[in-house]
């Protein structure tokens, strides 16, 4: 059987739902009973993950148990180098302190993406099987990746570290280098919505991904579509037909008919670009909290390909 | 002069309701420039904006005595000019050719935002009395507001001043110029980060740091106009999902820098209503589907108002239209079914 990859990457535009369906994705399988990680990079989405796990422990108090959501802060995972290499609190804090140090780092190029690739890698090392002999402390990875352009400059600090950096950096940037451009290692879960700018961005990125770091994506999500998507040839050429003849009721009628249409050609586009099987997220009708909202979304992810 | 101010994050549509407002103010008369970070390919060749290349006009047709101006904010190319201007000629190559300074245009996070204030100073010298502005798609659009104001410090600290100003003494005899903790903690910190990249990063400021200097004090007069309400109005944009959790978050942080906030703009807004026929099939499935979306967008919109109605202004819902934003007529299909005014 294929070894599962260690770290799934949930990736594409901002305000896509890149958080939503990596934290639903969570949920569902942390109540299966799975040990699941989440790993969040910035601060804003922060935010969003302490709203949307309110109530998480009342509601489904299964997954509580197994859903950690981790923000890993760059800027923290340096100073515990730094603690690290200095035997004296009181010293390290000097440093931590001073202004010579955070200049250094705040314009030192890739270092603080370079350090947080380090730590996603440390703890992907960590995953295994959570039951039986030799159990690990969590079966599953997932990386609730910052908006594109972050995330391929994320991506390629590793590379730039290899590539004109000397020293201690330079071969440990060689090593994050080689993971995150082994399948074996990570998988690339693109999300995206069905309008122009997310699908144009969705397929640039994957471009790139595919040209710099040899990475294809293992599925694409498409969310917040219309009950449009999935429904048989039919019945949407009847649809279209309706539109065009001016056969439609009322102008929600046709706003909703013109939107859905729009999409069903987008998500024919897409996949004729990308050679990856692609999952649709409805846009969820009613919630009665931000739990509610993630276990919804959660139930169209199960279409998902096994290993991610 | 007008300058307003489109902060939000990514993916919310900024950019569209930048060029809307812009529109529309040219539509009313006024000289109207929208300065983007990041158009999309549709909205670029319509406001016929290419690379960091001047500002473009417009072309309106029809009714409306102002003129709509596009301009694209690319940062490297803005960061080049800033160089040239406030570098002594023998240092300018020497900067620009720094392997660090590639790097810093591209991968410092608020760089965008540093460059959009230079590049609105540089609007502002050149006559345009209004300008909308939407800030970098990032998670980190409040740099927007911070970076001017961090990088004037770091120009000013002490440390910059000294590495800067005899880095190439200090190399040689570091103890007596940093003084004995100083160098202590500062070959700390080569150890870890690694001699190169410190020696790098300390080279590169001693030739960019009379740049930095020249630089923020000109963004603390613009950061300085970007705070008084007479003339900057900032604008949060969200969508109705997000409505409370984002204006609750940037109006927060906008209030506790002293940032005037004007309008909060929901954005794709779903208008009509389904009614209570319901067609078979597809159809009917469909508009189920919009009407329950519909009704829930309306509630989003009601927490929003009973939450910040008395904190804000204005709330801007903004209708989602039934095709893609991006060319001329949909920003006008926008500003005309919207008060951005």
């Amino acid at each position: 059987m294929h070894e599962q990859a260690r770290v799934a990457i949930f990736c594409g535009k901002g305000g896509v739902g890149k958080t939503t369906l990596c934290l639903a994705h969570g949920l569902r399988h942390a109540s299966a009973g799975r040990r699941v990680v989440v790993i969040t990079s910035h601060p804003l989405p922060e935010l969003a993950v302490t709203l949307s796990l309110a109530g998480l422990a009342t509601e489904y108090p299964a997954a509580a148990q197994n859903l950690f959501v981790v923000h890993l802060d760059a800027k923290e995972l340096l100073a515990e180098v730094v603690r690290a290499n200095f035997p004296m609190a009181i010293l390290a804090n000097a440093v931590l302190r001073s202004s010579l140090y955070n200049n250094l780092i705040d314009v030192a190029p890739g270092l603080k993406e370079f350090y947080f690739l380090a730590r996603l890698q440390q703890l992907a090392e960590r995953k295994g099987p959570s039951t039986g002999a030799g159990a690990h402390e969590f079966d599953m990875l997932l990386w609730d990746a910052p908006a594109t352009g972050h995330f391929l400059g994320t991506l390629r600090a590793a590379k730039s570290f290899e590539t004109y950096l000397s020293g201690p950096l330079a071969v440990a940037g060689a090593e994050l280098a080689r993971f995150f451009s082994n399948a074996d290692s990570v998988a690339l879960v693109p999300v995206t919505t069905l309008e122009e700018m997310a699908v144009t961005e969705t397929v640039e990125m994957c471009k790139a991904l595919s040209d710099e770091f040899r990475l294809m994506p293992s599925a694409v999500l498409l969310n917040m579509v219309s009950p449009a998507i999935g429904a048989d040839h039919a019945e949407l050429a009847r649809l279209r037909g309706a539109l065009t003849l001016g056969k439609l009721n009322g102008p929600a009628m046709r706003f909703a008919a013109e939107r859905a249409l729009l999409e069903v050609t987008r998500a024919r586009e897409l996949g004729a670009l990308l050679a990856a099987p692609s999952v649709a997220v409805q846009r969820v009708r009613h919630w009665s909290s931000d739990i509610d909202l993630l276990a919804q979304a959660g139930e169209s992810l199960a279409g998902l390909p096994a290993g991610i | 002069m007008k300058i307003t101010v489109y902060l939000g994050t990514g993916g919310v549509g900024k950019t569209s309701l930048a060029a809307a407002t812009a529109m529309a103010r040219a539509r009313g008369g006024a000289k109207s420039l929208v300065l983007t970070t990041d158009p999309a390919r549709r909205l670029r060749t319509a406001l016929g904006i290419a690379g960091n290349a001047a500002e473009q006009q417009v072309p309106l047709n029809g009714a409306g005595g102002g003129q709509l101006w596009g301009a694209l904010l690319d940062v490297r190319a803005t960061l080049d000019d800033a160089v040239r201007m406030y570098g002594k000629p023998e240092v300018v190559p020497r900067v620009l050719n720094h392997p660090i300074y590639a790097t810093i245009a591209s991968s410092l996070i608020g760089m965008p935002e540093l460059m959009a204030v230079e590049r609105i100073d540089q609007l502002i010298k050149r006559g345009f009395t209004d300008i909308v502005v939407d800030t970098a798609p990032s998670r980190h659009a409040l740099e927007f507001l911070d970076k001017p104001i961090l990088f004037a410090d770091l120009a000013e600290s002490g440390w910059v001043r000294l590495a800067g100003r005899t880095y190439r003494f200090a190399a040689a005899s570091p103890i007596g110029l940093f003084g004995k903790t100083t160098f202590e903690v500062y070959s700390r910190v080569e150890s870890i980060l690694g001699t190169r990249l410190v020696t790098q990063i300390l080279d590169f400021y001693s030739l960019f740091v009379s740049i930095a200097e020249g630089y923020s004090s000109r963004a603390r007069q613009t950061v300085k106009l970007l705070k008084d309400p007479k003339v900057t109005e900032f604008r949060i944009v969200t969508t109705p999902q997000k409505a409370v959790a984002d204006t609750g978050y940037f109006l927060g942080e906008l209030e506790s820098r002293g940032y005037p906030v004007s309008a909060v703009c929901v954005n794709r807004v779903w208008t009509p209503d389904a009614g209570s026929e319901r067609p078979p099939g597809l159809e009917g499935e469909l508009l189920d589907w919009y009407g329950a979306v519909r009704q829930t967008q309306q509630g989003q919109l009601r927490r929003l108002a009973a939450g910040f109605g008395a904190r804000i202004g204005r709330i801007v819902p903004v209708p989602e239209l039934e095709v893609d934003v991006g060319g001329l007529d949909s920003l006008e299909q926008i500003a005309s079914s919207a008060a951005l005014v």
